[in-house]
């Protein structure tokens, strides 16, 4: 440990200022706007935004998605985790790893995939036509599936590595004495691996749910402009109305709802210590 | 213990959810019909050789290979003395500049574009150009930070002490023991920023312009207007692009502990 506070201060600041100039402040100010209604403070614009019916779906929709995608991605998370932490070395490395390559790729790329399986000549409708369940295609695509498929395939590999890594520390012989002694799987789950796994889960949960909240990509290429969500109606508010108010109140409520996930995560792991 | 089957088509269920879906790209780029299909209708390169031709891609590959090239290594710039002197030095205020530095990845992108644009590109008027790579490095920082950092609290800090005690500078100490040591580390956050910029959308979005666009912005508003299989060619090429660099990296850095 050096202690020349001034040269540390040197090469500590360019960085720290540069973020403050370019990001802090602008943002800062964004959000301040929200609250200002013509020129002095007020919450008439919160109000205002909040008794729109558009609004409100929008938001609890954002809020459902986010719920669900972890929730889906935390079961099906659980179950592929614990298969993979069970296999040897060399496999779990190639599985591992597969799993991990997604988040490397353009989310363009991965989403466009989605309109390839659910647009109207896409295999989905060849199905279904093809076995005579209806006559004409359906519309799959810009539904809330759609977009909960696409978030789900985005931000599942990350609930898996955080639950993988988790099950590492696991004591090895600690589902098999459970079992011996006479428990049933249900039972393991709940009382053996979830108390051991949580703070694994919390961190993917808190991971999967702000990625999904903050995506714009998947709801706009899936959803479109007919299932908005936070990030999509702020875009549209913008570009079509050029209503920076409203686009202040989303910017806040998307800040608040990312802030509270991640102080949610840190006093949960920290309680355990 | 459960059944290896049932542990294998768990696991074969969900990889085919996170990774069936690039095979069905690749395959329709392949398409030979005007629309997008799948299967796809008779087999041609031609929409592969397309991207190519198509100008608004080049340029906004270039553009977006310009960003996340200097975008990172401006960023790498900034966060390489930062993350040393958040991890060698006692200095005041140390953890508020580490929230300073690590606060862009909490606040969603299209924020920070919109931000920017109307509080800084605007009244400033710097040009797209500008405004996209000052972003970018912004959002790239904390990455930087964050993984050299990692490796900075790997690296034993005696050797460099020794080597300052021994009459070495401390800026030679850094060049000289600690750079060497910390390349990998270095050279891992340099592939994540890249990555990360590269594939960024939401804070180019507000900031991109007329005929400045990054390539993922330019294949958003061509998807709208056009339903051909291009987009699908161009997609598949990224992602072979993203494994390429992903395998060669994990090859020669063990790139996986530092993501």
């Amino acid at each position: 440990m050096f202690q020349n506070q001034r040269e540390g201060l040197a090469l500590a600041l360019p960085a720290a200022i540069f973020t403050a100039a370019l990001f802090l402040l602008p943002v800062g100010i964004l959000l301040s706007e929200a609250f200002k209604v013509d020129g002095s403070w007020s919450l008439q614009g919160y109000i205002d935004f909040a008794s729109k019916p558009l609004n409100q779906v929008v938001f609890l929709r954002t809020l459902k998605l986010g719920f669900l995608v972890a929730l889906v991605s935390a079961v099906i998370g659980y179950a592929c985790a614990f298969c993979i932490v069970n296999l040897d070395g060399k496999h779990r490395g190639r599985v591992f790893g597969l799993i991990v390559l997604p988040l490397m790729i353009s989310p363009v790329a991965r989403t466009y995939a989605w309109i390839v399986i659910l647009g109207r000549t896409g295999i989905v409708n060849d199905a279904i036509v093809g076995l005579g369940l209806s006559e004409t295609p359906i519309r799959l695509l810009f539904t809330e599936t759609a977009v909960f498929l696409g978030l789900l395939q985005l931000f599942m590999p990350l609930m898996i590595i955080s639950l993988v890594s988790a099950m590492e520390n696991l004591p090895k012989d600690a589902v098999p004495a459970a079992r011996v002694l006479g428990a049933k799987w249900l039972q393991v789950f709940t009382r053996v691996i979830l108390p051991l796994t949580k703070d694994g889960l919390v961190l993917g949960g808190t991971l999967v749910f702000t990625g999904s909240l903050t995506a714009y990509i998947t709801p706009a290429i899936l959803g479109g402009s007919k299932v908005l969500m936070l990030e999509t109606l702020l875009y549209q508010r913008v570009n079509v109305a050029n209503d920076f108010v409203s686009a202040g109140i989303i910017a806040t409520i998307l800040i608040v709802m990312s802030f509270g996930a991640n102080i949610l995560l840190k006093r949960i792991s920290s309680a355990r210590s | 213990m459960t059944s290896t089957w049932t542990s294998r088509i768990i696991i074969g269920l969900t990889l085919t959810f996170l990774i069936g879906p690039f095979f069905i790209i690749i395959a329709a780029g392949l398409s030979a019909g005007d629309f997008l299909a799948f299967p796809p209708e008779g087999l041609t390169l031609k929409w592969y050789i397309k991207v190519f031709e198509v100008e608004s891609f080049r340029d906004s590959f270039a553009l977006s290979m310009f960003l996340a090239v200097f975008g990172t290594i401006a960023a790498l710039m900034l966060g390489v003395p930062a993350a040393y002197a958040l991890s060698r030095y006692k200095i005041p205020y140390g953890e508020t500049i580490k929230t300073v530095v690590a606060a862009p990845i909490i606040v969603p992108g299209i924020i920070v574009g919109l931000a920017l644009l109307r509080y800084l590109v605007v009244p400033l008027s710097f040009t797209i150009t500008l405004a996209l790579f000052l972003a970018h490095t912004a959002l790239v920082l904390p990455y930087a930070v964050r993984v050299v950092s990692s490796s900075l609290n790997n690296l034993r800090s005696d050797m460099e002490e020794a080597a300052v005690l021994l009459g070495c500078s401390r800026i030679g100490a850094f060049f000289r023991v600690v750079l060497p040591n910390i390349q990998s580390g270095v050279l891992a956050a340099f592939i994540l920023g890249f990555v990360t910029s590269f594939n960024q959308v939401p804070v180019s979005l507000f900031l991109s312009g007329p005929g400045v666009r990054t390539l993922p912005i330019d294949m958003l508003s061509y998807m709208e207007i056009t339903y051909d299989p291009s987009v699908a060619a161009l997609s598949a090429l990224l992602a072979f692009m993203s494994v390429v660099i992903v395998f060669v990296a994990e090859k020669f850095l063990g790139f996986s502990r530092y993501v």
